[in-house]
């Protein structure tokens, strides 16, 4: 009897272990461990910073995660090159946020493929944008959940009154507005110039590239052969125009030894008329800005002539890595699932309660601060969550529903190590190139097929070989 | 006399005089003794430690500095060889990355570049402050002098940066002083940044401005030194200013040219990084980009670090060679050299 009331107790207690072990799965889903992050931006000595990371750490053990989370300080100013040097010395954080200078690390296999690992996660794979899917898709090894960073047009709202033209909407309106502009009075103000670019023609290509036919990267020519666009007939007849605009006095001369400062600075105090700045975000802070120095001052957001320049999805330009090093790939992965959540969104994107915006009862009130707080690991599909409080201003937001409503994918692709001078080469000569026919020094009529044959040889030869054989 | 001769010649303010000399001198003074120079070089070493330890102790900082950041650093060279890899061993690859370089048709330009650039500088920036210390050396008022020395010294210590917003700012077709100069006397304006004639030239008067002045400085030090009853000799001969110059200010000051000449030419390939990187634009790179700014732009920025090695060991060798042959012509020539 004694024996059976054993083996009652013992059956008893297998079948309690049993159910503790059914209940296993679940529990094995709470990750645990010390994770190291670097990230631009993101350091110890910004008490902001610090509080984030603690509730960030607090609401991760709310959802049964026990991680503990480290910054690694690393400067601000050349982050790309100091975290180069810093992985190269060996010490390799579990989360490490690239800005550039990623790819020479993924061709070592030192990144994981990230796809399997966000397919596992709650929140974080439908927080994806359709660029971030497409870009994970190329090269599965950075992730970096926000909005496209396209380019948005946008020029004074009294400006664009006092030229007496509409708002364009073709390549036809946009050249009449734009020559327009040069003489026109704001205020005490006559405006010189149109539009400006800083440092070369790279925002002008973003809203125009479509209107000359410059669809995307790798073109096809007349025999079916895929050709870079920049040796292309489209290229050619956009940088025509870009030189009539430049001749006739429209795009500021000094536009190539203008960085982003002077850009905004001239368009601040009225020398320029159209800046073309990122979607969302930047774009507030123009309009900001305009408002500061020119009371009562509004923007206007123009459309692109023909469509946006089409995005670049063979991968993410920035964004986090996990290295093959970490044994803490689970945790890494529940604190970027936690922070794609709702409740990591509404943390990540609103700032502190007090600071950044009040409550009372259900309702949330942004205050003067929460302009100067930004969303420090995603900006998740709006699909997915919307915060209750909006940072971006009506105009803000309308430039990045105009790059969502633009969005092309682009069918450029990454370059192996070997074609790195090659492209090198090839890039170098292209922008002096571009400079000199957008001045004058070189036409399009009569110097043309010389670029082309110079391109070729600075390494676009080469790189046209892979393209093709990529692009099969 | 003999052994008075002996001592001053290894007394410490001559420092180390090389055997054979030592050897020769004493040949010529007593052919007993020179066996007694010919001591090992290690019981020498030995005696001259224990005599000036403090000394070399203060020297030793100096030294480990050197070795450790200077010397032990070429060591890692050797990535100019290989594959780098962040796990694990780095591959072995041979001369694949110097192959690569030398094929690419950018390098030939950057390399180009940086010869032309860096000859210019030789040529236009290096006489100058021969000149302006002799031109502040005639100057008689010290107050002025000073003045003069003070102003031209200045430009120095801005950073590249702010020359850059400078000479941007000076040399803009729409506004910048220099046109607007160029306006007055019925000249066109001129986009200076911006035209590939005149780039190279913007980065070598930008560097005149910059270091002219406190170069003259070790020019000055160096006539400073020079004996003042030369002088007072040659007025008694009736020399003019120009003859003092001519005849004693230059010849005492040739040591001093011929060695910063010497280090110039070893730093050759040099042609400045900071400079260029921050007054490049895209109109002009294809003029102005140099070795200092493909390796930072392809290997630092890039990543390809492996590459970049190759090519910073490559400037590196040609800048030794050129610093050493330098350094025989002047011997030869001169008789003056580094050591």
């Amino acid at each position: 009897m004694q024996k059976f009331k054993l083996t009652r107790r013992t059956l008893l207690a297998a079948i309690s272990t049993l159910s503790m072990l059914a209940a296993l799965p679940s529990a094995a889903f709470a990750a645990s461990g010390d994770i190291r992050i670097v990230m631009k931006d993101l350091l110890t000595s910004n008490p902001e910073d610090v509080a984030h990371i603690e509730r960030i750490e607090e609401g991760l053990r709310s959802q049964g995660h026990d991680i503990d989370i480290t910054i690694v300080d690393l400067p601000s100013e050349g982050y790309a090159e100091k975290l180069n040097l810093m992985l190269l010395s060996g010490d390799i954080p579990d989360l490490i946020y690239f800005q550039g200078g990623d790819e020479q690390i993924a061709q070592q296999g030192v990144l994981q493929d990230l796809n399997p690992l966000i397919e596992k996660t709650t929140y974080l794979k439908d927080a994806l944008w359709p660029h971030n899917e497409a870009r994970l898709a190329n090269y599965p090894y950075l992730l970096y959940v926000y909005p496209p960073r396209t380019k948005a047009a946008v020029m004074r709202a009294d400006l664009l009154a006092a030229t007496g033209k509409p708002a364009p909407t073709d390549l036809e309106s946009w050249d009449a507005l734009l020559r327009a502009i040069p003489g026109t009075e704001i205020g005490d103000t006559t405006v010189k110039y149109g539009i400006i670019a800083p440092n070369n023609t790279s925002e002008l290509d973003a809203v125009f590239d479509p209107a000359f036919g410059v669809e995307a990267t790798w073109m096809k020519n007349d025999a079916g052969e895929w050709i870079n666009s920049r040796v292309s007939d489209a290229e050619r007849e956009k940088l025509a125009w870009y030189s009539k605009l430049f001749a006739d006095g429209i795009l500021d001369p000094e536009f190539v030894t203008s960085n982003w400062e002077v850009k905004e600075d001239k368009f601040y105090t009225g020398q320029v008329g159209v800046v073309m700045g990122t979607a969302g975000p930047v774009i507030g802070i123009y309009e900001t800005k305009m408002a500061q120095v020119n009371p009562g001052a509004e923007l206007t957001l123009l459309e692109p002539a023909a469509g946006l320049q089409a995005v670049d999805v063979s991968k993410e330009s920035r964004g986090f890595a996990i290295p093959v090093t970490t044994e803490q790939t689970e945790a890494v992965m529940a604190f970027l699932d936690f922070v794609a959540s709702p409740d990591g969104q509404f943390l990540d994107r609103l700032g502190f309660e007090g600071t950044h915006y009040t409550r009372e009862g259900d309702t949330l009130t942004a205050t003067e601060k929460f302009g100067a707080w930004y969303p420090r690991f995603i900006i998740s599909d709006p699909s997915e969550y919307t915060p209750p409080i909006n940072a971006l201003s009506p105009l803000a937001q309308s430039a990045l529903d105009q790059g969502v409503t633009h969005f092309r994918p682009d069918n450029a692709f990454v370059w192996p190590a070997e074609l790195a001078a090659a492209v090198d080469g090839a890039e170098t000569y292209y922008r002096t190139s571009v400079f000199r026919f957008v001045s004058g020094e070189l036409s399009t009529e009569t110097d043309w097929d010389a670029f082309v044959q110079g391109w070729m040889d600075a390494g676009g030869k080469a790189m046209t070989e892979y393209a093709r054989e990529a692009l099969k | 006399m003999a052994q008075h001769t002996y001592d001053k010649i290894n007394s410490p303010h001559h420092g180390k005089v090389p055997s054979r000399v030592v050897s020769a001198v004493g040949s010529a003074l007593n052919e007993d003794w020179s066996d007694d120079f010919r001591e090992p070089r290690t019981a020498e070493f030995k005696d001259n430690f224990q005599k000036w330890w403090p000394y070399y102790l203060m020297m030793a900082p100096g030294l480990i500095y050197f070795a450790v950041f200077h010397y032990l650093p070429i060591w890692e060279a050797k990535l100019a060889f290989e594959d780098l890899r962040i796990i694990g061993p780095n591959v072995w690859v041979g001369l694949k990355h110097f192959v690569q370089l030398f094929a690419s048709p950018a390098f030939v330009e950057v390399l180009l570049n940086t010869l032309i650039i860096s000859a210019m500088k030789i040529a236009f920036v290096f006489p100058l402050p021969i000149l302006l210390a002799l031109l502040i050396n005639e100057v008689r008022s010290p107050r002025f002098r000073q003045s003069v020395q003070s102003v031209i010294y200045l430009p120095h210590f801005l950073s590249w940066v702010v020359i850059a917003g400078i000479f941007i700012g000076a040399l803009s077709p729409a506004d910048g002083a220099i046109n607007d100069l160029r306006d007055l006397v019925g000249l066109e304006r001129r986009g200076y940044m911006t035209d590939s004639g005149s780039i190279r030239w913007v980065l070598v008067w930008s560097e005149a401005w910059r270091s002219a002045g406190w170069d003259s400085l070790l020019y000055f030090a160096a006539i400073m030194s020079i004996d003042p009853q030369l002088y007072e000799a040659a007025e008694m001969d009736g020399a003019s200013r120009w003859h003092k110059m001519r005849h004693i200010t230059l010849p005492g000051i040739v040591p001093t040219i011929a060695t910063l000449f010497i280090l110039n030419v070893g730093l050759f390939l040099n042609a400045g990084f900071d400079q260029v990187f921050n007054l490049t634009n895209d109109a002009i790179q294809d003029k102005i980009d140099i070795i200092d700014t493909y390796v930072f732009r392809l290997g630092i920025t890039g990543g390809q670090f492996s590459l970049a090695t190759a090519a910073g060991l490559f400037k590196g060798v040609i800048g030794m060679v050129m610093m050493l042959s330098a350094h025989f012509l002047s011997k030869r020539l001169t008789g003056k050299g580094v050591w």
